[in-house]
């Protein structure tokens, strides 16, 4: 798999603070083609959320205070004049066919929301995002409060 | 038909209970019939979208025929149908303002959309109009937190009218929503508040110190993300997996049996329960009272799901009563989810004739100010 090279500032940094992720969310979202789908992974307290907050962001759809967890309600969505950003955090999910109730088809790329940027907490776990070309970007804690980030292109398949 | 008796059948179906209630003129409690969603959830470890949907599908009939029954009235003696109309599922909201719709067209009445958390706020007026105690003086400081909200406002008055403004809201996790996480990473099974408000008792809740969050911007904003990382790292640092992996065997399908619970727990686990919820409980007591002395309120209200714990009421009324405040919450059965308060807090706008087209849609994010 070959990372487009619009990505290459991105495999692989440390975030030494809170406000490290989310300027890397920040530059990440100012680089990003459209539509795109990103997954985020880690664990608890990896930096997910925040994460989500910088590319809100960059994408300049929401400001970080007013991007908050959407565990409860799933879907969050933000838009600018120009961008829509849809926020996903599936923590509470643990089956594909829970997924077939969020209306996933009509943003997800490919579908009618075209220019749209998906970014997905805890997607990784569901088969639904793997046929789609995404972009993954693993969180690591690494210390109290450094983070290793890594984002890699992944191709979709059928 | 008077207006000071006028009769409001109230639905709520954001999330996962399924609701119907009669109110009399915004003070009288006729019924409050819930249908709790919980024990179908249980299994899942959390709100399933889908599951919800056809949950409300499958409740939302009988629960209003049972809210109008134990009323002893009839639709055509109701004034004006109200439903809640956001924020929350956007599945779930469609089924209860989707039948509301089709009542209200039926039976030629009014509809009210309501906002869940002005249900939840007018929920502390109707308890005390109900049982027929003086309501609370305005301009008061309300916090509103549960599972998918915790959020501060300030809310004035001028006869029936109310005005709301957004003093803060979490930037992260609501407060309800770490307290689940929490209890899930320990091993005590969903729903987790409940569970950790009867344990934390049995700790002790200096044991361990969290650092409280340091927020840039609006400092009456909270942060509970930082605090669920710090408990996690407590776990992973201080033996704890084999306790928790015993809890969750033990864990059946059923409600959590608190008492089993609690065996499989050792001290140091009670303390972090019990530090953990002590913490949440004060920064919300904190930022609600610092709120509270700023705008120079008249009082303070203290509702939403998490307003059932047990811990943050008695925070809120000691820190208050301390700080010349006097703190209204409801009981807890208007405290989580209910459709009382959708036709309490419809009463004002049923005075004011501000009703809903047939056009109304359900809004899964909606800002009440």
């Amino acid at each position: 798999m070959i990372d487009p090279n619009w990505l290459a500032p991105f495999r692989h940094f440390t975030s030494h603070s809170p406000d490290e992720t989310l300027d890397f969310g920040r530059r990440l979202a100012r680089a990003l083609p459209r539509p795109a789908l990103l997954i985020l992974t880690g664990d608890l307290g990896a930096g997910k959320t925040i994460l989500a907050k910088g590319i809100a962001e960059g994408l300049g759809v929401a400001s970080a205070e007013d991007v908050a967890s959407p565990s409860y309600t799933l879907v969050h969505e933000y838009r600018s004049a120009a961008d829509t950003l849809y926020h996903l955090d599936l923590y509470r999910l643990e089956q594909n066919e829970q997924l077939a109730t969020l209306g996933l088809e009509d943003i997800l790329p490919g579908g009618v929301a075209q220019g749209s940027v998906v970014v997905v907490e805890w997607g990784a776990k569901f088969p639904l995002f793997a046929r789609l070309p995404r972009i993954v970007v693993a969180l690591t804690a690494t210390g109290d409060s450094t983070r290793s980030i890594a984002a890699a292109f992944e191709e979709g398949r059928e | 038909m008077n207006a000071v008796s006028a009769l409001i059948l109230g639905i709520e179906t954001s999330c996962d209970e399924t609701a119907a209630a009669v109110v009399g003129g915004g003070a009288r409690l006729l019924s409050n019939v819930v249908l709790s969603q919980v024990p179908v959830h249980r299994i899942y470890g959390g709100i399933v979208p889908e599951l919800a949907s056809r949950e409300h599908l499958r409740g939302i009939v009988p629960i209003v025929r049972q809210a109008l029954e134990q009323a002893a009235c009839e639709l055509p003696q109701v004034a004006a149908i109200a439903a809640t109309r956001g924020p929350g599922l956007v599945g779930a909201l469609l089924v209860g303002l989707t039948y509301a719709k089709a009542l209200a067209r039926a039976a030629g009445k009014p509809l009210i959309a309501v906002h869940h958390l002005e249900g939840h706020i007018h929920a502390v007026l109707l308890d005390r109009r109900n049982q027929g105690l003086p309501e609370p003086p305005f301009p008061a400081v309300a916090l509103v937190v549960s599972g998918g909200h915790t959020s501060l406002y300030w809310v004035e008055r001028e006869d029936q009218r109310f005005r709301y403004e957004l003093l803060g809201k979490t930037r992260d996790d609501a407060a309800g929503e770490a307290g689940d996480k929490v209890a899930k990473m320990l091993g005590l099974g969903y729903p987790g508040g409940p569970v950790i408000d009867r344990l934390a008792p049995a700790g002790d809740e200096h044991a361990v110190r969290f650092t409280r969050p340091k927020l840039k911007g609006n400092p009456l904003d909270f942060s509970f993300s930082g605090l669920k990382t710090a408990v996690l790292r407590h776990v992973e640092t201080h033996a704890m997996a084999a306790g928790i992996a015993a809890r969750r065997a033990a864990l059946g399908a059923g409600a959590p049996d608190v008492e089993k619970l609690r065996a499989l727990c050792d001290q140091p686990t009670l303390d972090l329960i019990a530090s953990f919820q002590y913490a949440v409980a004060a920064e919300l007591a904190d930022k609600t009272l610092a709120a509270a002395e700023q705008r120079n309120a008249a009082s303070v209200l203290l509702t939403g799901g998490v307003a059932a714990n047990r811990r943050l009421r008695r925070e809120l009324d000691e820190a208050g009563r301390a700080r010349g405040f006097e703190v209204f919450a409801p009981p807890i059965r208007l405290c989580t989810d209910n459709a009382a308060m959708i036709a309490a807090a419809a009463w004002p706008h049923f005075l004011a004739g501000d009703f809903a087209g047939p056009e109304v849609s359900a809004e899964a994010q909606w800002a009440l100010a």
